[in-house]
């Protein structure tokens, strides 16, 4: 299974570096236009001073590591990136992927591996290591044991929601669009303390769509900040228990969806 | 040639509405993300004892991001891919039999585009904002006939802009890249992210000399009454000044890239 994606994906990679120019346009345009919003707000913040009582350092903090997290699984995930994979249902090259010996799953991955999501990571990393400085987080042995297991089931969660969006797919391919509102819309939401949001929304993307979990509530344990929405303090020791178990979630719906496609008669 | 340029902007009207699951899916993501860009405002004003920053005080803040989003599909801001398209596939071959202008032909056809995006996405875009926030609207009939001239020249100077950067499909195999990187200045400089107001004063002085606040601060700086009386004209000049600057660069480019064209016998 690792050994057939990996074969797969070199070959993906090989013909993404073909056009060697365009490539290094695209991962510098992609990281600048993620950082430039960051800049758009460093720079308006100045004439404010705090944001929902964070400075800009700690917003730098989840900010970083919620676009480092979700560019890693955009490369990652880039074959179940719903806006792409509507393309195969509607063209019907789906089916191509059924008949072949190698898991579904596993080709899918394999499919594509959006190497441009690169300058994302780079951006995100370095404001997260900005922020760093800036931040006042006092580290401990179980703070830096704990960032990579949030990165990670970060990172599983915004996969998890590109693959629910695939899943999405094999009912229609009208309207897609709703799905960014989950995956970018997210992303953005979590860039920020979430207590800034009305109660409806924050609830929203805490209890039906946990993403505040994921970057959110952990930011508060590294921070030492007291919890303004009042949650048990074990809402900041989640993620990666969530991030796995909502694409768990998502894989078991995508097989489901599987099953009940009929291809499109092309 | 105008009755013939009409019927063209017709015929892409009503292409557009033919796609209305897409447009309520991206009508609902463009609002919410207008949630997300209004609660950071509403949070950073909380911060500021000082009612007003760069001469918007909340309510005209919040409003600026409402106009913001509503303006999204009406210029383009995420970029345009046609004309790139027809370049890289040689359709563009087929627009030079027509007994029309190349560049008014294209842009008879994003105007038919620009309206019907105006129709399904800007206006039901502002219907939800007037819902959920308090909008500062512009205060008598010279606002409003400022503000309806600032948007049919902040279209007409997007579209003269991307028409401009699909050029570089003449010289580049994969133009797409030029396209993305052109689209993120866009959004940057336009004071789409932030209000150009909110910025520093180098940096304002430095986006003031590109055409792009243009595109989306200036009519929105007279939507909410920043901008009145002499002001408002001298940001309408500015407009034009850049609307002839853009066409007859586009121009020249244009012809440039034809007798490329003509040359390789495409």
């Amino acid at each position: 299974m690792i050994s057939h994606y990996l074969k797969l994906v070199s070959g993906v990679l090989r013909s993404q570096l073909a056009y060697r120019t365009a490539f290094i346009v695209d991962v510098i345009t992609v990281g600048m236009s993620n950082a430039l919003e960051f800049v758009a707000f460093a720079l308006a913040f100045a004439g404010f001073g705090h944001i929902g009582g964070w400075s800009l350092w700690q917003v730098a903090f989840s900010w970083g590591l919620s676009e480092a997290a979700f560019g890693t699984m955009d490369m990652i995930f880039s074959g179940f990136d719903p806006a792409r994979f509507a393309q195969h249902i509607k063209r019907g090259t789906f089916d191509q992927f059924l008949l072949r010996p190698v898991g579904l799953v596993t080709q899918i991955f394999a499919s594509d591996f959006a190497l441009r999501r690169l300058g994302r990571v780079a951006q995100g990393l370095a404001i997260f290591a900005l922020a760093n400085a800036g931040a006042g987080v006092i580290w401990t042995p179980a703070k830096l044991a704990y960032l990579p297991l949030v990165f990670v089931g970060a990172v599983a969660f915004y996969g998890a929601l590109f693959v629910f969006g695939a899943t999405l797919c094999f009912w229609s391919t009208e309207g897609l669009e709703i799905v960014n509102l989950f995956t970018y819309g997210g992303t953005t939401m979590a860039s920020y303390p979430m207590h800034i949001y009305t109660d409806v929304v924050r609830r929203l993307f805490t209890f039906v769509v946990p993403t505040a979990l994921m970057i959110y509530y952990p930011a508060l344990f590294f921070f030492d900040l007291p919890d303004p929405t009042g949650l048990p303090k074990i809402a900041q020791y989640l993620a990666p228990l969530v991030g796995f178990g909502v694409l768990t979630l998502a894989l078991v719906s995508w097989r489901v969806g599987v099953y009940k496609y009929q291809g499109t008669g092309s | 040639m105008l009755t013939t340029l009409l019927a063209v902007a017709r015929q892409a009207l009503n292409r557009q509405l033919v796609y209305r699951a897409a447009n309520l899916a991206g009508l609902v993501t463009n609002a919410f993300f207008g949630f997300l860009r209004a609660s950071v405002l509403i949070a950073l004003f909380a911060a500021k004892t000082a009612p007003r920053v760069g001469g918007l005080d909340l309510r005209a803040a919040v409003t600026y991001t409402g106009v913001a989003q509503a303006l999204i599909v009406w210029v383009a801001l995420w970029g345009w891919w046609d004309l790139i398209d027809a370049i890289k596939t040689g359709d563009i071959a087929s627009d030079l039999q027509r007994p029309l202008s190349v560049f008014w032909y294209w842009c008879a056809q994003d105007a038919g585009r620009a309206v019907a995006q105006l129709v399904m996405r800007s206006l039901p875009i502002m219907a939800v904002y007037a819902v959920l926030f308090p909008l500062a609207l512009p205060r008598d009939v010279v606002q409003w006939i400022g503000f309806g001239t600032a948007i049919v020249m902040a279209w007409l100077l997007c579209f003269a802009w991307r028409f401009l950067y699909s050029l570089a499909g003449f010289w580049l195999t994969d133009a797409t890249s030029i396209g993305r990187a052109a689209a993120f200045l866009m959004t940057f400089l336009s004071g789409f992210l932030m209000p150009v107001g909110f910025f520093p004063p180098w940096a304002q002085t430095l986006m003031l000399l590109t055409p792009f606040p243009s595109f989306i601060n200036t009519p929105i700086e007279i939507f909410v009454n920043v901008a009145t009386g002499p002001h408002m004209l001298a940001l309408l000049a500015i407009q034009a000044f850049w609307i002839v600057v853009l066409i007859t660069l586009a121009h020249v480019v244009l012809y440039a890239g034809l007798r490329r064209l003509t040359m390789e016998g495409g």
